[in-house]
């Protein structure tokens, strides 16, 4: 455990002087990221001009839960994307040798090596625009909450990061996950919006098979309203079995792993 | 040491026809094709040695050399190394062993070497003293001290694979495998990856296995040469009884007025197929020798074990 910290620390190390040196494209991400926050804000602002509820939910605490998905976004974003976003590739074109002779769970490597420094300023800013929600939000609670909050965001973000992978490790039999990945990007919408708004099928669609439901809006509830335990313990059972999912894929997906020659 | 028994990899692709149409009819029935590229291997390597391993591209070499480090499944049969499986990635295996891949880099592109040294140093849990001695040996003897605080990208390819190397010894392993580790590089960077392997050889006697389209890479650093043909061995054995396989044989080699070439006969021929030449050609340059390593290694490569 205290051997995989100090290895994420070095990732740390190296992604944040590697982003010194581009610093152009350190500025841009920024900027993208902020009009990105400020469009996702302002397209529930324009529906709360025509109702007064959404899903249940007043303007004010709407915002919390767009806060809360601009905060698992970020975290995303920050942490895993970049390694997402590298993983067909690799394993398309044969780079994972050198990750699975380490003596390291090559899973834990190929996940979290790239931390996004870029991306980082920008889950500051979301982590900002969180707190003065919250600030603001008429509502009290207490320290309680804010510990479920945290465990919730993790368990959110693990959530989303599961899914993810689970559309890209198909990419060992196919050898082209976009289909997949694509799909992914379309269904991640679903999490932008509040869960009350799914029902029948769709509530058990995006709760229990692609848990998209699961990331942000059950997170942000906890300020909004009682949250049970029964939920809760859902939140993490989902997780659970998603987690255990993704490394049977993964395992297979190896044993399938053919790396082109050189 | 390293033993494998029977060892088969058979891979499974598609074919397509060429072009857009092709590509449709390959949507609704597709042509499998198997290729096996490692046919029941049988290979045993004693500690200490230094085996190199010879054949042509898609000989296998590297399906043999990926599934030993652990990278790719066999379809069958068993290998051991140290009594480890390799294909179990066990971290007690990982641990004591190394590729080097020439054409795949391993040290991070963007930054100084010795950025990528102290995280291989987390990665082997290499603790700071040993850590320091061979930092230290292996700089010295590679002499490449004053380019370890270079981002990689900015080295000459030969500085690169001795990076390389360096981040694949750091951790003292005691299995090497080394997959064209002089490719690309010029004569004299290849003498210098050569003559250091060779010292560390005799430093360290790690188990290594060599695979090098160099003849003098085999010649001087391998005793025992396997060449491996179309997924199977087709020698195993020391590289100096190599000559015998062509039997009692002199080569000719011979200039006409456009081009040279050469003609591997029987002794008992010479004379003949000499007469013959000179009858039909108009000859400027003949030599008698006998053949070179390089010309029985190929020679077996083509046509397999020489049936005289």
């Amino acid at each position: 455990m205290k051997r995989y910290f100090l290895l994420y620390l070095n990732f740390l190390r190296f992604s944040f002087s590697k982003a010194m040196e581009f610093r152009l494209d350190l500025t841009f991400r920024i900027l993208m990221d902020i009009i990105y926050y400020l469009v996702n804000i302002l397209f529930f602002k324009v529906i709360y001009l025509h109702t007064p509820l959404l899903g249940g939910w007043t303007e004010e605490q709407m915002l919390v839960f767009v806060a809360t998905y601009l905060l698992i976004d970020a975290i995303n974003m920050t942490v895993f994307s970049t390694n997402m976003w590298w993983l067909p590739f690799y394993i398309n074109k044969g780079d994972l040798d050198y990750y699975l002779i380490r003596p390291v769970s090559p899973l834990f490597f190929l996940s979290l090596r790239e931390f996004s420094a870029s991306s980082f300023v920008n889950l500051l800013i979301a982590l900002g625009f969180f707190a003065y929600t919250l600030a603001t939000y008429s509502a009290p609670f207490g320290g309680l909450d804010l510990l479920l909050f945290v465990v919730l965001i993790v368990n959110g973000s693990l959530i989303y990061y599961c899914i993810q992978m689970l559309m890209i490790l198909p990419t060992f039999w196919t050898h082209s996950a976009k289909g997949f990945i694509d799909l992914f990007y379309s269904l991640g919408m679903a999490m932008e919006r509040p869960d009350r708004i799914y029902r029948g099928w769709l509530r058990i669609l995006f709760t229990v098979l692609l848990p998209f439901a699961l990331i942000a809006s059950f997170p942000a509830r906890i300020f909004l309203e009682h949250l049970d335990w029964g939920t809760f313990l859902h939140l993490l059972g989902v997780t659970a079995v998603f987690w255990v999912l993704v490394s049977y894929v993964w395992k297979k997906g190896l044993a399938n792993y053919s790396s082109a020659s050189s | 040491m390293i033993k494998v028994t029977e060892l088969r990899k058979t891979f499974t692709s598609y074919v397509k026809e060429p072009g857009l149409l092709g590509s449709l009819q390959g949507l609704f029935h597709r042509r499998e094709v198997t290729k096996a590229a490692l046919k029941s291997i049988d290979l045993e390597i004693n500690p200490g040695e230094i085996v190199g391993l010879i054949g042509a591209n898609g000989a296998g070499k590297t399906t043999l050399v990926k599934i030993l480090a652990g990278i790719v499944h066999p379809t069958s049969g068993t290998a051991t190394v140290m009594g480890f499986k390799p294909w179990e990635r066990s971290n007690d295996y990982r641990k004591q062993m190394c590729l080097i891949m020439g054409q795949k880099a391993q040290v991070w592109w963007d930054l100084p070497a010795l950025d990528s040294f102290l995280l291989l140093k987390e990665i082997y849990q290499i603790d700071d003293r040993l850590y320091k001695k061979n930092l230290e040996f292996l700089a010295d003897t590679l002499m490449i001290k004053d380019q370890l605080k270079t981002p990689v990208r900015k080295l000459s390819l030969g500085e690169r694979m001795k990076v390389e190397l360096m981040a694949a010894l750091l951790h003292q392993p005691r299995v090497i495998f080394l997959d064209e580790p002089t490719i690309g590089l010029d004569i004299s960077a290849q003498k210098a990856v050569r003559e250091f392997l060779r010292n560390y050889q005799v430093e360290f006697k790690p188990i290594t296995i060599l695979t090098s389209h160099y003849m003098e890479d085999i010649k001087e650093l391998c005793p025992r040469i396997v060449i491996i043909k179309e997924g199977e061995f087709v020698y195993d054995g020391s590289l100096s009884k190599v000559q015998r396989l062509l039997g009692d044989n002199k080569v000719l080699s011979v200039t006409t007025g456009e081009k040279t070439f050469k003609v591997t006969v029987p002794r008992a021929d010479l004379a003949r197929k000499t007469t013959e030449l000179f009858s039909g050609n108009d000859i400027q340059d003949l030599n008698i020798h006998d053949p070179s390593i390089e010309d029985i290694i190929e020679s077996i490569m083509r046509t397999g074990v020489s049936t005289r």
